[in-house]
């Protein structure tokens, strides 16, 4: 299996393709100007970025084609996951309360992502902007004391957003949540 | 899952192929460029140099230890004083970005100077994964200029060789426990050195305070773990801090600097908590630190703060 991290100039892409690769998966870090048709994968990661997604959509680079077109699951984290929201009709804001390291995150509906974890669980942050309000289709599926959406699904297509971030070495079952992830994808892939 | 081995036998082939002719590379005794050292020397033999340079900025008797490190690495090397050159460079620069910059250059300049000696055109460097990703660049934000990435001048004539350029040092410490490295476990320590640990101007004065005080730091939370009191952090340290405040020394009046005293646990460096260290270990750092050094400093504080929002290091 093939899953590819969409580079949005994050901190921790890097870490991102680290877990992939931990979890004995073919990954690869792409900048997201790589044109749609060279995106050969059977997951997409979006990660997370410096970029303020509401203010400067273009620096998202080709990640609205990836969430518009691509029929494999795509994983958005932090400014990825804020960008899926704001691309198919929801909304992003700066957070009222922005959130940077140790929250903890409750699940509401553990769907997927969180199958078997605990109800609430300690995650690391790093944003300046969040989701406030879901885009058209989509199920929340964890939030926080300060941020009303820590995690979404769409109810149909396999589109996933985190606003914390699993990948890092202090979020709790960070490991476990991208395994869930990497479960869809083969599942989607064998069809 | 990593597999150090075949790491190893990657990098060393990689490095054959790539590498035609003499190297240097910059050795700073941590953990990184040791590795570094270790695996370029089993490809290149007696034609790399590892060179270390005495910035002026480092720790109380790194130079003499590290210098013993490396000749039981069986690794040439040469040390290099260039003290003068870089406490003259850093006059009245306070800005964090700046000192950064400037130490990123003369290493260069320096190594260029001890490449030219020895017809080397090759500069290795144990370049991690965190080092480039918070120097930046592209869509990327700048965190801070790593000296061996975002410090580097832009006209340098040397090739770069950077094997663990993918790696986080908890995957080094593997790499460095499976070629017996005796500084496998050792504390992450910045290339600028001391230099950054002083929030103002590094002068040799400055630079003296600070010294004595992480020494401080290393040796009383050192002998706490070996007591069992707790575990060794991942990373501590002292940091001088322009702030003055009003003491009282034997019943007459001090007016003088403060130390803020960091620890930090992490695995990779990308994420970090405060270390819960014991009261009665900050207790003996505190009274150690004033008691020595009376005449400068008189208050000690203890940094409570995650990465993010904060780094590990102060600047």
């Amino acid at each position: 299996m093939r899953i590819l991290v969409v580079d949005n100039g994050g901190q921790w892409t890097h870490r991102e393709w680290r877990v992939l690769r931990d979890l004995g998966v073919e990954t690869s870090i792409v900048p997201n100007s790589t044109p749609l048709e060279s995106i050969s994968a059977d997951g997409l990661v979006l990660s997370g970025g410096a970029p303020r997604v509401g203010l400067d959509e273009e620096a998202m680079g080709m990640c609205g084609a990836y969430i518009d077109k691509l029929e494999v699951p795509i994983l958005g984290i932090c400014a990825g996951h804020q960008y899926m929201a704001l691309r198919l009709g929801g909304k992003a804001v700066p957070s009222a309360t922005p959130e940077f390291g140790k929250t903890l995150v409750s699940v509401v509906d553990e769907d997927d992502l969180f199958k078997g974890l605990p109800e609430t669980f300690v995650a690391w942050e790093s944003h300046n902007d969040e989701v406030t309000e879901l885009p058209p289709g989509f199920k929340l599926l964890a939030n926080s004391e300060t941020c009303p959406v820590q995690a979404m699904k769409h109810e149909t297509r396999p589109l996933y957003g985190l606003q914390f971030h699993p990948e890092v070495e202090h979020t709790d079952n960070g490991y476990e949540i991208f395994q869930a992830f990497l479960d869809v994808c083969e599942a989607r892939k064998k069809g | 899952m990593f597999d150090p081995q075949k790491f190893i036998d990657d990098q060393v082939e990689k490095t054959r192929s790539e590498v035609k002719g003499k190297a240097i590379i910059a050795a700073s005794g941590g953990v990184d460029s040791t590795v570094c050292a270790a695996i370029v020397s089993r490809a290149l033999g007696d034609q790399l140099i590892a060179v270390y340079v005495d910035t002026g900025f480092m720790r109380k008797g790194e130079t003499k230890a590290v210098d013993g490190m490396l000749k039981r690495l069986g690794v040439n090397h040469i040390v290099v004083d260039a003290s003068d050159e870089y406490f003259t460079a850093l006059e009245g620069v306070t800005d964090p970005e700046s000192k950064r910059k400037i130490i990123g250059e003369k290493f260069i300049r320096v190594f260029e100077r001890e490449a030219a000696k020895s017809g080397a055109e090759y500069l290795v460097q144990g370049t991690i994964a965190p080092d480039w990703i918070e120097s930046g660049g592209g869509l990327r934000d700048t965190i801070k200029s790593h000296h061996n990435v975002g410090g580097l001048p832009s006209d340098m004539s040397m090739k770069l060789v950077e094997p663990l350029r993918d790696l986080y040092k908890d995957e080094v410490r593997k790499v460095a426990r499976a070629l017996g490295i005796e500084v496998a476990e050792r504390q992450p320590f910045p290339g600028p050195a001391l230099a950054i640990r002083i929030m103002g101007e590094p002068t040799r004065e400055s630079v003296d305070i600070v010294r004595e005080a992480c020494a401080i730091v290393e040796e009383e939370i050192e002998k706490a773990a070996a007591a069992g009191k707790m575990n060794i952090p991942w990373q501590y340290f002292a940091v001088l801090l322009p702030v003055k405040s009003v003491g009282v020394q034997g019943d007459v009046r001090a007016y003088g600097y403060t130390i803020a005293v960091r620890a930090v646990e992490s695995v990779d460096a990308m994420s970090a908590t405060y270390m819960r260290i014991p009261h009665e270990v900050l207790e003996s750092i505190s009274t150690r630190i004033t008691n020595r050094m009376k005449a400068k400093v008189n208050r000690v504080v203890y940094d409570i703060t995650d990465k993010p929002p904060a780094t590990i290091e102060w600047e």
